[in-house]
């Protein structure tokens, strides 16, 4: 059986060849993502190492929550009781801040695309000096090598620099490698060190340290200074050695790889559930076409066993030759990411590639199983041919029933729903919640492809109808091929049907986030200009100083100016972390509607109100007047007052504080956001004079914005223009992505045309000999395609639809609240899979029309 | 043995020295020994002989199937070995009609579609009136809108006549016809052959290894080896056999 199985593969090479193929795409992703992310995480580790080498060991308040910038400062007293420690050669305080960019010569900016633009007091255990000197007074900086290398800087010219509180013109002095002498060890991040006392000021802050550095003295025990000093500062403060902090930086790093590795795995999921498609539809074909072949094994005495082992045979000998060209293609795809990572800016330092043994245990796992799974369901079939089936000419395997079909499949899909809703009711952030959503399309997915066959060949005849009227018999005829087997061609539109309703999914979801965005922009917003960073990109937009604002409000132009910043976890109640919106409250109301059901935003004292959105207040069982206990990321507990509950959660999210309360405990000063509103003007005014007054407004406001070029300022129409812009970006993106699917689909048509077309041979090289063009023979193969491309279109369109629609209504109110559907782009999609279909029907088209007339005859 | 054509008959189609060789060196085989053939209008003609002697070979050559390797073929006017692929697939469309053993027809298409399927695949109507009757003499008049699956073998291979006859073409060629049915279907599908022939004047060339099947043609063209040996005019399936011991011995 073995042999027969060979000898099937090797005379049907094409097929053999693509199915391969199919099954390798898969395994490259899985191989790829995993050796680039395991790549990755020793680079890291190597760099945590570098950076934690700086000092032995390292003081830091203990922070029970919340990001890095946001911990609370060592003060300056604390330091230097550290300093006194017996043992302590050296206590040299750290300083670091975001959003601290360097303009270039030309200008322009220095942005880096991903990572973040930092600024540090300039510390000689990690940086090291190349060129120049390091920054000792104020007024100077130095840089990292690679910026100025990249940026063309300069020692010796002086560059503005835009910090959080302003931007300031600096001398470079000097350029330092960071983490070693000898070469820069970075991610892409800008570094603009200064001298400490200079970086505090220009940060704006003067209060403290984050974090206090520590050499031991020689001959000093590292562990006994640990000791001495864990007992003179107490439980407030952490002391840690340079392996945990190189362990903490690791596992901060860790979790920027962990979401790069799930996106890349979501992308190798879809690949491999598409292939998973197309080799059980191929393997069911091949039954299907040696029907008459393995009925004449039985008649010779082939046991039905024989039968399916020898196509489960095949189906690993696939599985296995796929998993090995996958692993190298795999690997080759780690370094094609790693370059294309290092393009847009990430560069990484180059390591040899990791492939460890649990990755190439996935590959098998993969590529075997599931060819071989996929190949379970044919080979079942295929042992039920009787012998028989050698003697009928025209044997058809018998097809499931359309009603068990309707009934099982309807049940899969009903379960992938079900699924899917207790997915997306459940919280957004847990790990539940991705299998419930993951099992859930699945199943949807398999529910559907068990369904569609019953809907394959009156969709195939009505989608065929025209072209029948249109184009004679080519188009007739595929028409007929399309609606001739069912199950054929549902399971191929199935493979395209994934991508599709991916990318509805993707397309629904923003469109309606647009239309949401449209809705605020239409009834929220009462401010007239929108002040943020210039930078576009990915991600939250960077901060900008804060001088800005205050040169906006200065204007005689602008009554008000409202600042706006925020954080994740920015506090903890009831021992939940909360992202928040810190704004001036008592302008709030003016600048955005918020849609205040209950209280006032700008009533009560500043530095204790709080204000909620409806959902966060049921949910905590708090109204106006109630107060709430909330810790912040500096450790520190208050009690504020809920003076608004809002139903608006689009510009203020879930909750607001007052920036008087941010600035208590946060160190954070450059702003995120921020909003101007123009001077009234008495009722009777002019359109005239209201359009001078904008005008002359206009011109103030970027009179101001020129002097820093990190920040731009927008009217309305140009804000909903570049929001708007910059969604669509990035839902692009993501269908671009999912449009891989979309390659492997197309291999999936290939493959089941030519084998489509193998099952007719006999008949093509009849209408060849009663007079059929090549033309027209290979016009009837592109309609054919055309057919189940548009059928596969169609369906994955309305199935993404649906599940968009759905989203969108499950999303929280703070991010959708319209549902809107993108038809435009809905019917582009059902164009693109059919010219991807015409595509994938040229290879099998041309080959038909080459094939020889008699051969084919003799073909049965 | 010198074949003699009627020469008060025009010719339909003819080959000229035609020769077809498969393979070469060692493994070459002489399917066609620059063979001397023409089929006259309006008349049925059967090809005997020996397996392996070449008859499939001269009618898929003859037909535009295949190319000779030297000679000349000619239906009608046109020297087939001057014509392009396209070329040829027009003429097989529009001039030539050629059934097979078996499963001469498009399993999706009803049996109607596949009387008229070259017509639709040069998109014309055809001539529809002779349709009509080629579907009436048929005796498949109330089974046009079935499958071929629907359909007996020997109505089938009517069907498969019917499309041949139903374009009017210069000549049917029919490689064993009847070689797939039982002497009854045998019987029907010949005498629709020698009705189209009598009563519309088709030129029809059959291969048949069945003596009774040759009777009914006008002439039997005997071949051995590539080449014509010898042939009976008015043959009945008697004189068939004699000549066919004749030859074998
Ligand atoms: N494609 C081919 N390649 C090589 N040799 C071939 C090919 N087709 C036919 N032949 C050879 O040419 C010779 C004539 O074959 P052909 O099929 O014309 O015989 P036939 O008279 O129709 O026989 P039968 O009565 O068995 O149908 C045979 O020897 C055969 O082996
Ligand atoms: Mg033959």
């Amino acid at each position: 059986m073995f042999k027969l199985a060979l000898r099937s593969l090797i005379d049907k090479k094409l097929r053999f060849a693509l199915t391969t193929l199919v099954v390798v795409i898969g395994v490259m992703f899985v191989v790829g993502s995993f050796t680039l992310t395991d790549s990755l995480r020793s680079t890291f580790a190597g760099l945590a190492q570098d950076i934690a080498k700086g000092a032995d060991l390292t003081v830091r308040v203990d922070q029970e929550f919340g990001g890095d910038f946001e911990r609370a400062t060592v003060p300056e007293a604390v330091a230097e009781q550290v300093a006194g420690v017996e043992g302590v050669d050296l206590a040299r305080p750290e300083l670091a801040a975001l959003n601290v960019f360097i303009v270039d010569g030309d200008g322009e900016p220095i942005r880096p695309p991903g990572p973040p633009a930092l600024g540090f007091s300039f510390n000689p255990g990690s940086f090291f000096i190349t060129e120049g000197q390091q920054p000792s007074a104020p007024g100077e900086f130095a840089t990292d090598t690679v910026t100025a290398a990249n940026n063309d800087l300069r020692v010796g010219e002086t560059y503005q620099i835009n910090g959080p509180l302003d931007a300031e013109p600096f001398e470079l002095v000097g350029l330092f490698n960071f983490g070693s002498p000898d070469s820069h060890t970075g991610l892409g991040q800008t570094m603009a060190a200064f001298e400490l006392e200079e970086a505090q000021r220009f940060f704006g802050m003067e209060d403290g340290y984050q974090a206090v550095g520590v050499l031991a003295s020689a001959g000093a025990e590292v562990s006994e200074v640990q000791a001495r000093l864990e007992a003179v500062l107490g439980d407030e403060y952490r002391v840690i050695t340079q392996e945990v902090e190189a362990a903490e930086q690791e596992e901060d790093f860790n979790q920027v790889v962990d979401i790069f590795n799930t996106v890349l795995l979501v992308f190798a999921f879809i690949a491999v559930f598409v292939s998973a498609f197309i080799i059980n539809n191929t393997f069911q074909i091949i039954v299907g076409q040696r029907v008459r072949e393995i009925g004449l094994w039985r008649a010779v005495g082939a046991t039905p066993r024989q039968v399916s082992r020898s196509v489960i045979t095949e189906s690993a000998i696939v599985g296995a030759l796929s998993t090995v060209i996958g692993i190298g293609l795999g690997l080759a795809l780690a370094l094609v990411l790693r370059a294309v990572l290092e393009v847009i800016g990430f560069p990484l330092p180059p390591g040899p590639l990791t492939l460890q043994f649990r990755t190439v245990v996935l590959a098998a796992v993969v590529g075997l199983g599931v060819t071989m799974v996929s190949s379970i369901a044919p080979a079942m079939r295929a042992r039920r041919i009787s012998p028989v089936a050698a003697l009928s000419q025209d044997f058809q395997l018998g097809a499931t029933g359309l009603r068990r079909r309707l009934i099982t499949g309807g049940a899969v899909f009903a379960a992938g729903v079900v699924s899917l809703a207790a997915g997306m009711t459940a919280g957004m952030d847990t790990a539940p919640t991705f299998v419930l959503l993951g099992v859930g399309a699945v199943l949807a997915f398999v529910g559907m492809n068990i369904v569609s066959p019953v809907f394959a060949r009156p969709a195939a005849s009505a989608l065929g109808r025209p072209l029948k009227a249109a184009f004679g018999v080519p188009g007739r005829l595929g028409r007929d091929n399309a609606a001739r087997n069912p199950r054929r061609t549902a399971s191929t539109a199935g493979a395209l049907l994934i991508g599709l309703a991916l990318m509805g999914l993707a397309a629904v979801v923003g469109e309606s986030i647009k239309k949401t965005f449209d809705n605020i922009l239409d009834n929220a917003v009462e401010a007239d200009y929108f002040i943020q960073s210039s930078a576009t990109g990915f991600g939250p937009p960077p901060g900008f100083p804060a001088r800005v604002a205050d040169e906006i409000e200065a204007l005689d132009e602008i009554e008000s100016v409202m600042r706006i910043q925020w954080a994740f976890s920015g506090l903890s109640v009831e021992g939940e972390p909360r992202d928040i919106v810190a704004a001036d409250m008592s302008l709030a109301d003016d600048h955005f509607d918020g849609q205040v059901s209950s209280g006032d935003m700008a009533a009560g004292d500043p530095r204790t109100a709080l204000a909620l959105h409806s959902d966060s207040a049921e949910s905590l069982g708090v109204g106006v007047g109630d107060t709430v206990e909330a810790t912040f990321p500096d450790n520190q507990t208050e009690t504020l007052t809920v003076v608004a509950i809002f139903e608006d959660a689009a510009i203020y999210g879930n909750w607001l504080i007052d920036g008087a309360l941010w600035d208590r405990h946060f160190n954070r000063n450059d702003l995120a956001f921020a909003s101007a509103r123009t001077a009234d003007l008495p009722d009777a005014a002019t359109e005239a004079e209201q359009a001078s007054l904008l005008e002359r407004s206009r011109a103030a406001v970027n009179g101001v914005i020129d002097r820093y070029p990190t920040v731009k300022v927008e009217n309305q129409a140009e804000f909903r223009q570049t929001q708007q812009s910059q969604l669509t970006a990035i839902i692009r993106v993501i269908q671009v992505l999912i449009g891989l699917s979309f390659v492997i689909a197309l291999i999936g048509i290939i493959n089941t045309l030519s084998l489509s077309v193998f099952e007719r041979i006999h008949e093509i090289g009849l209408l060849r000999s009663v007079g059929m063009t090549r033309k027209q023979l290979r016009r009837s193969i592109y309609w054919e395609a055309l057919i189940v491309a548009v059928f596969g279109g169609l369906l994955g369109v309305a199935v993404g639809t649906v599940f968009g629609v759905a989203t969108a209504l499950a999303l929280p109110e703070s991010f959708v609240q319209a549902v809107a559907v993108p038809w435009l782009d809905l019917v582009v999609f059902v164009v693109i899979s059919a010219v991807a279909g015409l595509l994938a029907a040229i290879l099998p088209a041309v080959r038909a029309g080459r094939m020889n007339i008699l051969d084919a005859i003799a073909h049965e | 043995m010198t074949p003699s054509p009627t020469q008060a008959l025009a010719t339909a189609a003819r080959a000229v020295a035609a020769s077809k060789i498969y393979g070469s060196g060692d493994t070459e085989v002489r399917a066609l020994d620059a063979i001397d053939v023409a089929f006259e209008q309006g008349r049925f003609t059967a090809i005997m002989g020996p397996s392996g002697s070449g008859k499939s070979t001269l009618m898929h050559c003859m037909a535009g199937l295949d190319n000779v390797t030297s000679g000349q073929v000619i239906i009608g006017e046109t020297d087939l070995t001057t014509l392009s692929e396209k070329d040829l697939t027009l003429l097989r469309r529009d001039n030539v009609g050629f059934v097979f053993q078996a499963y001469n027809l498009v399993p999706t298409l009803t049996a109607i579609e596949n009387i008229t399927l070259p017509m639709d695949l040069a998109g014309s109507k055809g001539d529809e009136a002779w349709v009509d009757e080629v579907v009436g003499a048929t005796g498949l008049a109330d089974r046009t809108k079935h499958r071929p699956n629907e359909l007996s073998g020997g109505q089938q291979q009517r069907v498969a006549v019917a499309r041949a006859l139903a374009g009017k073409p210069q000549i049917i060629f029919a490689d064993e016809p009847t070689g797939n049915v039982d002497s009854n279907t045998a019987a029907e599908i010949l005498g629709f052959m020698r009705s189209a022939v009598d009563q519309m004047g088709q030129t029809i060339v059959m291969v048949t290894h069945d003596p009774v099947a040759a009777s009914y043609a006008d002439r039997v063209v005997f071949l051995v080896d590539g080449k014509i040996v010898d042939e009976l005019e008015d043959p009945t399936p008697q004189g068939i056999r004699d000549h066919m011991t004749q030859l074998g011995a």
